[in-house]
């Protein structure tokens, strides 16, 4: 029988990285077309000593009509002007460095020979390939959110759902050749724009007439047990700040008009003989409430408008005058309730009655505790709400009810007390309400009218609205001009949101846009709304990195700012860049260390290594639940990640600290369950300290620390079901070392190589490798990924495979000929030679701080960067900064 | 945009006015049914975010001679309409976060069957789909309260206020003249916007200048479509003579009102061939309703987690067949309307009524309640299926059946890649 091989990764569903390696393959194979005509220009020729080293072990191959891998090498007349020249010699560089070519079953150069072309190559391409070449860049969606936010004081902005998502190159989506602006985009920028337009300048309202609006107790929303219908009134019955639990409010009342309403209620007192008394006044607070808000939202989230005495139990009616606002209707909540959910007063609940009622307590009990044993309750969850209430209220309405021996002091009453706090604040305490809705004291509304507009009063939304105009258009000074103002406005909004000094003609021209849409008899307010339409979709806005050569201060202070924060520069950036300060050397580490993020909720930790790691991977992957990994291991594995990368950052740890920790973050019981480290007590028996991430101290040398030994990288580089050792060990090549392999070539067809009798997944790879072609790329990938088979999909520990159960053995031999055994020793390996690794980060930053690939000066310097901080403590904070002053950061 | 929670109306208008408000003459109403093959020509598809119970939702019997379970009860005169489908999933993942793939498949969150269908027949019309929705539930944050969602995979927004479907179906001679404006001066700003993209450009290097050529024909294929859409903004638009309440039932508790109305809405939308797709999403959190005059005992979704409790189990049955009655009024009104040929909407319309989750009490998205109704089927009363017996059909495969019907070329769709063309024709 032959089995398909499934385990090589070409074979797989495309995760990000490798459509990456394909766009970067696509790229290449481009090239090679181009090569055969730029062959042709005018150049220079190699000298002999290279000639012969190809002509020697290359020709053969790659000099026909029809080359292999279509990668035609001819060494006259090459133009290193062009950029695809360049980055196809550049790629043989690698090869030959790399020893991946030629293939092993043909002749192989010598030291010697290798290193003469390698030489000479290295100088041919630093003497031929400049610094810089980002394309412009659009801004994406996370930049453009905080640009919209910072440029309208609009802290809550959010993209409208619909808005169309950007695309990735080189594996983010910041980079300038990935961020397209296409037709759709350009409509949403457009709705948007329009949409914020219409919040600043919104058309004028037509003045309704005052009118009355009346809700009855039917018309009120009654949601949990919140509140009931009894006798033709609305009951309520708790305190609690959760409003959905506590509060009422009408449903066909909402207010267009923000104005002077005057408010009439009419409520009472309900207190009977089977209930406790109630003597004080009740106070019934009156909120203004968005119709619209959220059902989760608490009393606090809303204006108190009054407070009324209610004393008796007659319906009384109250009357009031109150500025209510679009949108809005009123809320009531009974402030003294004798009850609420809120913890720990849900035991107070309960006590009191119990205390002050024995059949209440008997009648709970008999339902809590069907065998009057104290630790056997029944489930509290079934007695949520007035289903819950029934249950009890049967006993309760039993005459015959037996209270001997029932006291709240006993210690069954004391176990039900402790478990109505511990079982929750919320499901239990809605019985409650049921017995108060029932036997009082509750508080009763029997009606509401609202009457009104009276006035017209500014609500939040208007003060915000003038606020936001001041915010883009400054302050109008009394005599001022439309025109003038206008002026003023496009001076002072102008280089902000184009991110630089503007010229006065470009002022002129959008004046002129405003000035002849007013001179067509639209209003002040129409022009400027206008211009912002028109401001929001200009290339000025939407781009930056426009231009060649160093950055100026402005780009810089552009650059910087996206880089380190995701927004766009703040005011002091703005200042420095206006005042030619930025550029100079020891500004530019001082401001950089200022926007330095240190927490791991800082939007570059997470917007990077969310890209860098794959981190954005995780919410997509549905661990198997044989694995026991449930949504909070998923959340506390990213959290790790994220703590761990704050701190190295925060405190310039060396580079190899990524690799070999002497700590992590995660909370004990992760540690204990995930990781398996043995965690003191004291961590481990309250389970909200178990459950919340703390620094942990770790041993260095061991399995758990490090990128390579924690949950989240393990669990981003499987899917969640099983492991692939090719996927991993790609992964680990691409983002740990920097040395991603090549897709094959398109002229290898898929594989079925003969892999009878295989039974692990070490047996698969190694028949799949039997193949001279696959050989090439596989023994420079699968060795990292066999290593760390002892991590299951999500970064648990095993020794077994397993369907097989068959022991796994992780010894592997790296492609430089280094023995390595499993994925303690790979991370020794890696701790000690680290520069590949620091390497591959400085260039991962790199790409992502400039938006474009490296090009081969480039990666050139960041290693000397790279070497330079190694000598000096390889910290990875002053890794960041000497990137940040570096030409290739500094170079348009 | 959180920010501005009170203007949906005005900005829904807006967005009405960037679609397209080209509407098909009015002569034509009714005269699309001339082939012999009569082929239904809209999809609409309903579903509820808790799920139907399924032992008041299936009925005991399978095929045609079946007792109307309890929650059907309000279907009781259509019964020759519809088929219900018990045993039917995507084999997706379990839980509310979830939910989405009632529409979308296996992998939730991604490109929609009524998407689809849009994308397929829907282009015509002033507005290629509407998403609605009735009933607050939690906030949008949540994840899993998307219903539709675009090729991409981009949740669309669904309209919550009848009064603003109402605007968009019903645009005002001031809405109409509000929109022309906003196109002319759009367009007017993409003029200037040009300009200043040009004068920016001669300054930049060779490469970003071949980049900003995205720019430029981005700018062009917009301003042609406002173009398109300035020749027909003042085009008639049906008038209707419908009364909304003169408030919008976006409580919770107002939610049967509202599901009401948007069916009454909906049908006007397929009758004017304003649009052939709609999704319809009915929330549900903790509001308590009260049917028939009696409050119920506890909220909807406390209920929804019934754990076999009769007397919850009674109120969340007594919730469904109310979401029921106010389907069983739209299909009533479907089934009412004819065309010239006699062909009633019903019989052009594909109605799809299901949900993303199969027990709510367990968060099980396995096994999801589904009932076909309309399209001119031959309806089969209760086709049972069992998804414990290898080769059994998934949802998708009457997804396929469903499309094909709708004259779609597909035999496909997510992980199903058969039909129930047997069952179902």
């Amino acid at each position: 029988m032959t089995r398909e091989c499934n385990a090589c990764w070409c074979e797989r569903p495309a995760l990000k990285w490798q459509r990456t390696w394909a766009r970067v393959w696509a790229a290449f194979i481009t090239t090679m077309l181009l090569l055969s005509h730029t062959f042709v220009a005018s150049g220079d020729t190699a000298p002999t000593q290279a000639t012969e080293v190809l002509q020697k072990y290359c020709a053969d191959c790659h000099s026909s009509e029809t080359p292999e891998g279509d990668i035609y090498l001819s060494l006259e007349n090459v133009d290193w002007t062009a950029r695809e020249t360049r980055n196809l010699w550049e790629s043989v560089l690698r090869a030959n460095v790399e020893q991946i070519m030629p293939p092993l079953n043909e002749a192989q150069p010598t030291r010697r020979e290798r290193e003469s072309l390698s030489q000479w190559l290295d100088a041919k391409l630093l003497q031929h390939t400049p610094i810089g070449g980002t394309l412009p860049r659009r801004l994406n969606r996370s930049e453009y959110r905080a640009t919209i936010r910072d440029l309208f004081d609009l802290a809550q902005f959010e993209l409208p759902l619909g808005f169309p998502g950007d695309t990735d190159a080189h594996g983010f989506n910041n980079i300038g050749e990935g961020l397209v602006l296409s037709p759709p985009l350009l409509e949403a920028y457009s709705k948007v724009a329009c949409e914020i337009a219409e919040e600043l300048y919104p058309p004028k309202k037509t003045v309704p007439k005052p009118s009355v609006r009346i809700a009855k107790p039917d018309d009120m929303v009654l949601s949990f047990s919140a509140a009931t219908i009894r006798d033709g009134a609305l009951r309520l019955a708790s305190r609690a700040v959760d409003v959905m639990r506590s509060c009422t409010w009408p449903s066909r009342i909402e207010l267009s008009t923000s104005g002077t309403y005057r408010v009439s209620v009419s409520a009472s007192k309900f207190i009977s003989d089977r209930g406790g008394s109630f003597k004080a006044p009740m106070v019934l607070e009156v909120y203004a409430r968005p119709v619209a808000a959220s059902e989760r939202s608490r009393v606090q989230d809303f204006r108190l408008l009054t407070e009324i005495n209610i004393d008796s139990e007659e319906p009384q009616r109250v009357t009031f005058e109150a500025d209510l606002y679009e949108g809005e209707t009123v809320l009531f909540r009974w402030k003294n309730a004798l009850m609420t959910h809120d913890p720990p007063a849900v035991r107070e609940g309960f006590e009191q009655v119990a205390r002050a009622n024995k059949k209440f307590l008997a009648a709970w009990l008999k339902v809590v505790y069907p065998s009057g044993n104290p630790k056997r309750p029944v489930r509290l969850s079934s007695l949520r709400g007035r289903v819950g209430w029934d249950s009890v209220s049967k006993h309760f309405n039993d005459t015959g009810l037996d209270l001997t021996d029932v006291s709240a002091d006993s210690e069954l009453a004391e176990a039900f007390f402790k478990l109505v706090t511990r079982s929750g604040k919320t499901t239990i305490a809605d019985s409650l309400c049921h017995y108060y809705f029932e036997y009082g004291p509750s508080l009763e509304v029997h009606s509401l009218e609202i009457e009104g507009p009276f006035k017209l009063v500014d609500g939040p939304k208007d003060q915000l609205r003038w606020r936001q105009r001041e915010q883009f258009a400054g302050r109008r000074n009394g005599e001022v001009s439309d025109e003038e103002f206008a002026r003023q406005m496009l001076e002072k909004t102008l280089p902000k949101a184009f991110r630089r000094p503007v010229e006065s003609a470009v002022v002129d021209r959008y004046l002129a846009i405003a000035e002849e849409h007013w001179q067509a008899g639209h209003s002040f307010d129409e022009g400027m709304h206008l211009l912002i339409r028109n401001i929001l979709i200009s290339p000025r806005f939407l781009y930056r990195s426009l231009g060649e050569g160093k950055l100026d201060d402005h780009d810089l202070a552009t650059r910087l700012s996206y880089f380190l924060t995701g927004d766009p520069p703040d005011s002091v950036l703005v200042d420095l860049a206006n005042r030619k300060r930025l550029s100079s050397d020891w500004v530019l580490q001082r401001e950089s260390q200022r926007l330095m993020p240190d927490k791991p909720s800082d939007f570059f930790i997470k917007d990077f290594i969310g890209q860098w790691l794959d981190m954005d991977r995780l919410s997509e992957i549905m661990p198997d639940p044989k694995l026991r990994f449930t949504p909070y291991y998923v959340e506390m594995a990213q959290h790790e990640v994220e703590h761990f990368f704050a701190e190295m950052l925060r405190e310039n740890r060396p580079m190899s600290d990524f690799i070999d920790p002497d700590f992590t973050y995660t909370s004990p019981l992760f540690a204990e369950d995930v990781y398996r480290l043995t965690m003191p007590d004291k961590l481990t028996k309250n389970n909200n300290v178990s459950r919340r991430l703390r620094r942990i101290d770790l041993q260095r040398g061991k399995r758990v620390g490090g990128l390579l030994g924690q949950s989240a990288i393990m669990m981003a580089t499987a899917n969640g079901v099983d492991t692939q050792p090719v996927l991993r060990g790609a992964w680990v090549l691409e983002n740990i070392l920097g040395m991603p392999a090549p897709k094959p070539p398109n002229n290898i067809p898929a594989l079925t190589p003969d892999t009878q009798g295989t039974t692990t997944p070490r047996e698969l790879l190694a028949a799949h490798t039997q193949d001279a072609q696959c050989v090439v790329c596989h023994k420079r990938i699968d060795p990292f990924g066999l290593a760390l088979e002892n991590f299951d999909p999500v970064g648990r520990w095993r020794t077994q495979w397993p369907d097989t159960k068959k022991p796994i053995d992780a010894a592997v031999v790296l492609p430089n000929g280094s023995m390595v055994d499993g994925a303690v020793d790979l991370k020794r390996w890696l701790a000690a030679n680290i520069n590949p690794f620091s390497q591959c980060v400085a260039e991962k930053l790199m790409t992502y701080a400039t938006g474009r690939l490296p090009n081969y000066a480039e990666k050139k310097e960041i290693s000397e960067i790279v070497n330079k901080n190694r000598e000096n403590g390889d910290g990875f904070r002053d890794l960041i900064l000497a990137l940040i002053a570096s030409d290739t950061f500094r170079t348009y | 945009m959180s920010p501005l929670p009170y203007i949906e109306s005005r900005r829904q208008i807006l967005r009405a006015g960037t679609t397209a408000l080209a509407l098909p003459p009015l002569e034509s109403l009714g005269h699309s049914k001339s082939d012999n093959a009569i082929r239904p020509k809209n999809f609409v598809a309903i579903g509820t975010y808790l799920g139907w119970y399924q032992k008041a939702f299936y009925p005991e019997e399978t095929g045609k001679n079946f007792k109307i379970p309890q929650t059907l009860t309000p279907l009781a005169e259509f019964r020759d309409d519809f088929t219900v489908f018990s045993g039917l999933d995507h084999r997706s993942q379990n839980g509310h976060g979830a939910w989405s793939n009632f529409l979308c498949g296996q992998s939730p969150k991604s490109y929609s069957l009524d998407q689809m269908v849009a994308d397929a027949i829907g282009g015509n019309s002033r507005f290629p789909s509407l998403q609605l929705t009735a009933g607050a539930g939690e906030s949008n944050q949540s994840g899993g309260h998307g219903i539709s969602y675009t090729r991409l995979g981009i949740p669309l927004p669904k309209t919550r206020r009848p009064s603003v479907l109402y605007r968009q179906l019903f645009t005002s001679k001031e809405d109409q003249a509000r929109t022309e404006y906003f196109l002319r001066s759009g367009r007017s700003a993409l003029d200037n916007v040009l300009e200043d993209a040009k004068s920016l450009q001669q300054k930049l290097p060779a490469a970003d200048r071949q980049k900003l050529n995205e720019y430029f024909d981005s700018v062009r294929v917009v301003e042609r479509r406002m173009m398109r859409q300035l020749q027909t903004v003042n085009d008639p638009v049906p008038e209707s003579n419908y009364k909304l309440p003169d408030y919008d039932p976006i409580t919770p508790n107002l939610q049967m009102e509202a599901e009401s109305i948007f069916y009454d809405l909906m049908v006007l939308a397929l009758e004017t061939e304003s649009t052939r797709v709609i999704s319809f999403f009915l929330d549900g959190l903790g509001q308590v309703f009260s049917i028939d005059g009696r409050p119920l005992g506890s909220g909807y979704h406390g209920l929804s987690h019934h754990g076999n409790n009769p007397a919850m189990l009674r109120d969340l049955v007594a919730i469904e067949t109310s979401h029921i009655h106010c389907f069983g009024g739209f299909i009533k009104q479907l089934k009412a309307k004819k065309n010239v040929q006699g062909v009633s909407l019903l019989d052009d319309t594909i109605v799809l009524l299901g949900t993303g989750m199969g027990d709510a009490s367990r968060h099980s998205n396995r096994n999801l309640p589904t009932l076909v109704a309309g399209g001119n089927f031959s309806h089969k009363g209760h086709v049972a299926t069992d998804s414990s017996k290898p080769g059994s059909p998934l949802l998708g495969d009457l997804y396929v059946t469903l499309m094909q019907r709708l004259g779609m070329e597909v035999d496909e769709f997510s992980n199903a890649s058969r039909n129930m063309n047997e069952i179902l024709s």
